[in-house]
């Protein structure tokens, strides 16, 4: 068959330019390369994004309500006075929601003795400890009666335990928040740092009555934590969350909502969308790594049909067709192409092991990088090899041997 | 009919806007088994001819026949069988693939054969034997002398068996002993048969061939024919022309 004598010359061609061959493998072997780092990079971060939504205490259940227009974490309006109890109450009077947390908060120095720390300090309800379903590893909750009573009681994270109380037992123990004094009831367990630094140990808790009249001076709440009776209902009590938070706060149709939700599900888009952009981002570099790639190949090739216009010429004056040539070129640069795929994907898989072993980088090698690398190498070899491929057939004999 | 009819062949090479007339109606006949030479001055015009003989390139206007086939008329893919198959090249600067061994310098018109025979590489040892080159036959062309590289290329315009020979200039590049050599070698080629068409500017080199056409300024000047006589004594002054 005609063209695997083609075949056969290209192999040839590219044994006798070894220089040549060489650069154009190593092009594509850097484009490959970063491709499968970047992929396995791009899986590993989310990986662990997804681990941290897992971490953040959402329960497919649960959602919350936060005071002030926004959308999830980021507000537009700041300290919007108009969510209260009253809210709290309305929403825990309907028959699809297990329980309410209302909730105040504020960072606020913490001080014990000579040592002080400054961390977040949520007013709650007993509820809270359930409703997060955070567990303690010593004393106990506040109760109802501390509500009643407003007793200033205060359960501490492990980051606030441990810097002020540095290895005392904090049980019993008073410490100030500004200028009021608390007894420490209560540990929360540690649950420890996160992917992205978020310190879920840096808070504390007093029952809201107290924070409301003791320590805030003020009625309004910062948020409002809902669970829903099932996963199922959470987008039907959403809505009527929605219905009933604008009504008590008088909002006209035409305002926008004066609160925002943060649901998991929410979380999950957000990531899913910060995740497309990141994708988008990666997908970018290493499409424009590739081209780089392409590009060394196309100008090597180029280049090197000038160099070898006499050869083509020789072959055309004993009986080479245009098709011949062109055939030769592509399959040059295809099988270029295709032996910097794999020395790419080796390399990428070195790189991605040592950015884990030395913990740099989350990275997860999944089987894409191969499927792609194999086809974008032989697209790049296709694509970039046509042009001077068909160019070098052009050339009339004569004109080449002159 | 001839193995090659030229008529009112002419080329012009436009370039950057100025036309350049190297071919100013060239007709002439060539018959099977001919040896003819093909004469002249620098810038006459014979590698032009020779081109357009080797279909290597196309007439600007004029018909050129050959063995009956209108060249003018073919696709790339016939004029690259053409030159597979009827045609033999062997140039003044060898123009052998560089780093290739002789052996695949000489098989490499088989590799654009239509049927590539079973023994190509057998053929190619053949062919390098009987230049006298067959203790050479993995040599690159940087390995070879001139007269030995030049050798080789007779061995690949000979691989395909063509009807005809083309050669420009072929001792251009070599001493008079290897010029020698050369020419015996295109003398028995001849005489076992094929069509030889030695372009040249050295009346000596030319004296071998039967026939002598003088070219000058893209015309032909004289076609003459010495017939029977011994090539090594022939001179075109003494000669029996016709
Ligand atoms: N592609 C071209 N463009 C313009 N002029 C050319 C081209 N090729 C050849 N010529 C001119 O044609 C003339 C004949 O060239 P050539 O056939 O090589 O002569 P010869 O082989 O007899 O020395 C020369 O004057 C040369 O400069
Ligand atoms: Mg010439």
């Amino acid at each position: 068959m005609r063209i695997f004598r083609n075949l056969r010359q290209a192999l040839r061609g590219l044994g006798q330019s070894k220089g040549n061959t060489f650069l154009m493998t190593l092009g594509i072997l850097i484009g490959i390369g970063s491709l499968t780092v970047i992929v396995a990079i791009g899986e590993g971060t989310k990986a662990k994004v997804l681990e941290r939504i897992a971490n953040m205490g959402f329960g497919p259940e649960s959602f919350s309500v936060i005071a002030g227009s926004g959308r999830l974490f980021f507000a537009r309006t700041e300290n919007p006075t108009s969510m209260t109890l009253q809210d709290a109450d309305d929403i825990r009077a309907m028959p699809t929601v297990r329980i309410v947390v209302p909730r105040q908060r504020v960072s606020i120095k913490a001080v014990y003795r000579a040592n002080f720390t400054e961390t977040r300090v949520y007013g709650a309800t007993p509820d809270w400890e359930e409703a997060r379903g955070w567990v303690l590893s010593d004393g106990e909750f506040f109760g109802d009666e501390d509500m009643e009573r407003k007793r200033r009681v205060i359960v501490l994270g492990a980051t606030p335990a441990k810097k002020l109380f540095e290895g005392e037992d904090p049980i019993g123990k008073k410490i100030r928040l500004g200028q009021v004094s608390f007894e420490v009831i209560g540990l929360l367990e540690e649950k420890g740092l996160t992917e992205s630094g978020y310190d879920p140990d840096d808070r504390a808790l007093i029952p809201l009555t107290t924070s409301m009249s003791r320590l805030l001076h003020q009625t309004h709440l910062d948020s409002i934590k809902v669970v829903a009776v099932s996963p199922e209902k959470v987008g039907e009590v959403m809505e009527a969350v929605r219905q009933l938070l604008r009504r008590n706060h008088n909002l006209s149709p035409l305002a926008e909502d004066d609160f925002r939700f943060i649901t998991p599900e929410g979380i999950m888009q957000w990531v899913t969308q910060s995740e497309q952009a990141l994708n988008r981002m990666l997908i970018l570099v290493s499409t424009v790594s590739l081209l780089v790639g392409g590009i060394v190949i196309m100008n090597i090739l180029l280049v090197s049909i000038r160099e070898r216009v006499r050869e083509i010429g020789i072959r055309r004056c004993f009986g080479a067709r245009r098709s011949d040539i062109t055939q030769q070129f592509l399959f040059e640069s295809v099988f270029v192409s295709l032996l910097g795929g794999v020395f790419g994907v080796v390399f990428g898989l070195g790189v991605c092991f040592l950015l884990e072993r030395f913990d740099l980088l989350p990275t997860r090698v999944t089987w894409e990088p191969f499927a792609l690398a194999f086809a974008f190498s032989s697209v790049i070899g296709l694509v970039f090899g046509i042009q001077p491929a068909r160019q070098a057939a052009r050339l009339s004999p004569e004109e080449t041997l002159r | 009919m001839s193995l090659i009819e030229m008529r009112s062949i002419t080329k012009v090479y436009r370039n950057s806007g100025f036309e350049t007339e190297v071919l100013k109606g060239i007709s002439l006949d060539i018959e099977e088994g001919e040896y003819v030479s093909i004469i002249g001055p620098s810038g006459a015009g014979k590698s032009t001819l020779m081109a357009i003989m080797g279909c290597l390139s196309l007439p600007t206007a004029g018909t050129y026949t050959l063995d009956g086939e209108e060249v003018e008329q073919m696709s790339d893919r016939r004029l690259s069988r053409v030159r597979n198959e009827k045609i033999g090249f062997v140039f003044q600067a060898f123009h052998l693939l560089k780093g290739v061994s002789a052996i695949d310098n000489v098989m490499m018109p088989l590799m654009y054969s239509e049927n590539v025979p079973k023994d190509a590489a057998g053929r190619a040892r053949a062919a390098l034997t009987r230049v006298g080159l067959g203790h050479r036959i993995q040599h690159t062309p940087g390995q070879l002398s001139g007269g030995e590289q030049q050798r080789v290329t007779i061995a690949r315009a000979l691989i395909t068996q063509p009807r005809i020979i083309l050669a420009d200039e072929p001792t251009g590049n070599l001493d008079s002993k290897n010029g020698a050599e050369i020419m015996a070698a295109f003398d028995l080629l001849n005489a076992e048969g094929a069509t030889i068409i030695l372009i040249t500017h050295e009346q000596e080199v030319a004296m071998h061939a039967r026939r002598i056409i003088t070219l000058k300024d893209g015309q032909i000047e004289t076609d003459r024919r010495y017939e029977n006589l011994p090539q090594s004594e022939a001179g075109p002054a003494g000669a029996g022309a016709k």
